[in-house]
């Protein structure tokens, strides 16, 4: 489910790669927390989330974070990420309607 | 340039039902299931989604907190708005759907022509106070009044500040003596957003509202950051320091504290006229309110305490040494009580609020010679009950008020004292249809000088296409005019004041009409709009500075202003934005017996805003470039010709950096460090016949650099 799409040293001497993510996101305020929690991310150069999609684009330097840790830190904030599941116990601190589904319930 | 008129918008409002309260949920997740396409509810519980061509489909509605509900859109509901009502989880286990639908007065189409400043552009100029507040923006004016005391006024459609109602929360604010310095003794760090209204305002918060009307919100208790502090120092020696806070004690009381201080402390002369181009002098401000939301009724009140110094004038004057040099002291206090109280009756969506407001103030000034004294108690009362009749599509408000006003003002030899009772009544019906919707206001007040003055005023919209709206507006707004304060600047000068007629009240009728068009431009949202206003005074109080003398006199017809603004807004890329603005001002009025422009009012002007966020959200970059065109200045004698000032820019440009608890910024004014020459007349001979430091139409001071810190501890949702 995931592209890894490289562009390596285009601009800077630190090679950064693009990956786009698969993840449960639900609603803008998965996005905030999604894109907020990987922005301030060391190594993160931007995070962007596709709220259509749920797929987030994640651009990154090699040299200070592996896509694995990205995708840990996705899990971390309450979310799965392509094949990895999100914490249990971030996913409880989430609101309502970022729960899994959330959008959904009725 | 228009897409496709397929794609049909749809508006509406997400409200919550807590118990017996209903309120706007704002941050509501909305979301089309078949199309997947979604948006999120904005200040006011307010949405607008563009519907998918695959109709019909289904909108998922959910909040925190709140059961989420679901609603099926058809093709037919291309115009209309939803009026959503959400119940709290925790009230009702079980889901419950129930769904209201009507229309229902939006945002962005609002039937009045209101510009709406958030907090995200209210960052873009980081300091200081109100003043500062419109800096990124074309519709208001900030002018200095003079060289010497630092005042600063707003202008709405070339008119005087004091012509535009401030109001705080809806609470008529910054008048009286605070007409003149009342911008400085509110922070930027305070306001959570600005409302400006071109035209007269609604009827309910009273007469003044001539050319324009400025609502301030404040941070909110129960909104607002746990704690955020901001400090912002600059090269000329200005430093400031603001501190809030908000406590939410239980499920019903919730309190915030509001502090600001300030200093200047540089003694700074950039053009070498012995004369500091700014005032020294420190400021503290304070304002703490409490807020409590019970079943049948919500409170709020608080108070407000100000306190001002500033001395400026000829380099090294000091206050307590007599050594003949020209000082300028402004010594401003006041402290303010106010309250609100709303109660919800059984009937839903009908309430009565109730406003007080108290204020007792001082204003003290000199001006080397010339002394000024002001006093000035004020109390108002604004009662208004709010209903429906029969839907939501027709609501009415009417109302009570009072205002009382004990003022004291004494000048030379000159005084102005007068105490008023205005008790007033008033109404307003709102209609609100598929595409067409107005608001009909009216009210009648009967001051004890003045006797009864009727004020009629109506609003109305019309949605052309989906994304076009079309306005118009025409009123009536008077005020009783305070000469002194209102121009107090001009006793910056030798110029003797004459009171030619005794005190009338101003009288305008304000007319315009507008265009919003929304655009599709690189494949991102912009917008188009024009608006032209013409503002007619029955009566003015007209400041004539023509031939020496600074005269006051009734104006009665012949004064008028024509405004004319047009905006552009496109976004090249996501999260890049440009801004356009022109405006054109044709101020008229009788000076030295001609009809001429009003002095100090640029004919023409330019604005453009660009602002930028990188995709990280971690650097935010903002330039302002305005342009000023010629403006007439004060003829010395009849016979003298007409003087024009010179076209001038002012560059701003500011760098945030954001952090997850931190943000820093650098920024600069006025870059092209453009100054207006020789600002004070005569300025070596203050106390001679020619001096006159109120000739001022450009910057006094060169470029200014600044930095500062904010750190805020949010509240969690």
């Amino acid at each position: 489910m995931f592209m890894l799409n490289a562009t390596f040293a285009q601009e800077k001497k630190g090679k950064t790669e693009t990956a786009v993510i698969q993840t449960s996101a639900e609603c803008g305020d998965c996005k905030d927390r999604i894109e907020g929690g990987l922005n301030y991310t060391k190594g993160v150069v931007f995070a962007e989330l596709d709220l259509e999609t749920k797929k987030v684009t994640v651009k990154y330097n090699t040299k200070k974070i592996t896509l694995q840790q990205v995708k840990e830190k996705i899990n971390a904030i309450g979310y799965d990420a392509d094949e990895m599941k999100a914490k249990p116990e971030a996913v409880q601190k989430l609101p309502a309607c970022c729960q899994p589904g959330g959008m959904r319930k009725q | 340039m228009l897409t496709t008129l397929v794609n049909a918008q749809m508006k509406g409002i997400v409200m919550g039902m807590t118990g017996v309260k209903r309120e706007p949920i704002i941050g509501a997740k909305l979301k089309l299931l078949g199309s997947r396409e979604g948006t999120q509810t904005g200040e006011d519980g307010k949405f607008e989604l563009v519907l998918p061509k695959q109709l019909p489909d289904t909108l998922v509605i959910s909040a925190v907190g709140f059961a989420p509900d679901t609603v099926i859109v058809n093709r037919s509901d291309r115009f209309i708005s939803l009026d959503i009502t959400l119940f709290a989880e925790k009230l009702l286990p079980e889901i419950v759907i129930e769904m209201r639908r009507k229309t229902h007065a939006i945002s962005r189409l609002k039937t009045l022509q209101v510009e709406e400043l958030t907090s995200g552009e209210l960052r873009k100029a980081a300091c200081c106070n109100l003043s500062e507040s419109f800096e990124t923006n074309a519709s208001v004016d900030v002018n200095i009044t003079d060289a010497v005391s630092g005042a600063k006024k707003i202008q709405m459609m070339g008119i005087d500040g004091v012509y535009t109602q401030i109001q705080m929360e809806n609470i008529p604010y910054l008048r009286g003596l605070e007409s003149s310095f009342g911008l400085n003794s509110i922070s930027g760090t305070w306001i959570e957003s600005i409302q400006i209204t071109k035209g007269t305002g609604n009827v309910v918060n009273g007469y003044e509202s001539m050319a324009g009307l400025v609502n301030l919100e404040l941070k909110k208790p129960t909104e607002m950051e746990r704690f955020y502090a901001n400090a912002y120092a600059n090269i000329f020696g200005r430093v400031e320091a603001n501190f809030n806070a908000g406590h939410i004690l239980n499920e019903r009381w919730s309190t915030g504290w509001l502090a600001h201080t300030s200093g200047m402390f540089g003694d700074m002369d950039n053009n070498g006229d012995g004369f500091r181009d700014i005032p020294m002098g420190n400021n503290l401000a304070f304002l703490n309110r409490w807020s409590y939301q019970g079943k049948k009724m919500e409170s709020q009140f608080g108070f407000n305490t100000y306190l001002d110094r500033k001395y400026g004038g000829q380099v090294g004057y000091d206050r307590n040494l007599d050594e003949g040099k020209y000082g300028v002291e402004i010594d401003s206090r006041h402290i303010d009580v106010f309250a609100k109280t709303g109660f919800f009756m059984k009937k839903p969506y009908n309430s009565i609020g109730v406003v007080y407001n108290f204020k007792y103030q001082t204003f003290d000034a000199k001006f080397g010679i010339r002394n000024f004294k002001g006093e000035e108690k004020r109390g108002y009362v604004n009662a208004i009950f709010d209903g429906i009749l029969g839907t939501t599509d027709h609501k009415i408000k009417v109302g009570l008020s009072n205002v009382y006003v004990d003022i004291l003002q004494h000048m030379d030899s000159l005084s102005s004292d007068r105490v008023e009772f205005v008790p007033g009544t008033f109404a307003e019906y709102a209609y609100t249809g598929m595409r067409m919707s107005a608001v009909l206001g009216a009210r009648v007040d009967y001051h004890n000088l003045f006797g009864f003055q009727f004020s009629p005023r109506l609003h109305t919209k019309y949605t052309l296409t989906e994304y076009t709206d079309l306005r118009f507006t025409a009123g009536k707004g008077w005020r009783v005019p305070n000469y002194m304060i209102d121009n107090i600047s001009l006793l910056a000068s030798s110029r003797e004041w004459i009171m030619l007629n005794e005190l009338k009240p101003e009288i305008s009728w304000n007319m315009g009409g507008s265009i919003v068009q929304e655009l599709t431009l690189f494949k991102q949202k912009g917008s188009w709009s024009a608006d032209f206003y013409h503002t007619l005074f029955e009566n003015q109080l007209i400041v004539d500075r023509e031939g020496g003398l600074t005269m006051f006199s009734n104006q009665e017809g012949g004064s008028y202003s024509n405004a004319f603004q047009t905006e552009l807004t496109i976004s090249p890329k996501r999260n890049w934005e440009l801004r356009f603005a022109y405006k054109f001002l044709d101020v008229k009025a009788k000076y030295g017996g001609m009809s001429q422009q009003q002095v100090m009012i640029p004919r023409h002007r330019g604005f453009f805003n660009t602002g930028y966020i990188t995709r990280n959200k971690r650097w935010e970059y903002d330039l302002t470039v305005s342009v000023f065109g010629e403006s007439r200045l004060p003829g010395i004698s009849p016979t003298d010709g007409v003087y024009y000032s010179e076209v001038y820019p002012m560059v701003n440009a500011q760098i945030t950096h954001v952090f997850k608890k931190w943000d820093f910024y650098l920024g600069g004014e006025n870059l092209t460090n453009y100054k207006q020459k020789d600002p004070i007349i005569d300025a070596a001979n203050p106390f001679g016949s020619k001096f006159d430091a109120t000739e001022i139409w450009g910057p006094v001071m060169g470029i200014n650099v600044y930095a500062g810190v904010r750190y805020a501890i949010k509240r969690k949702k």
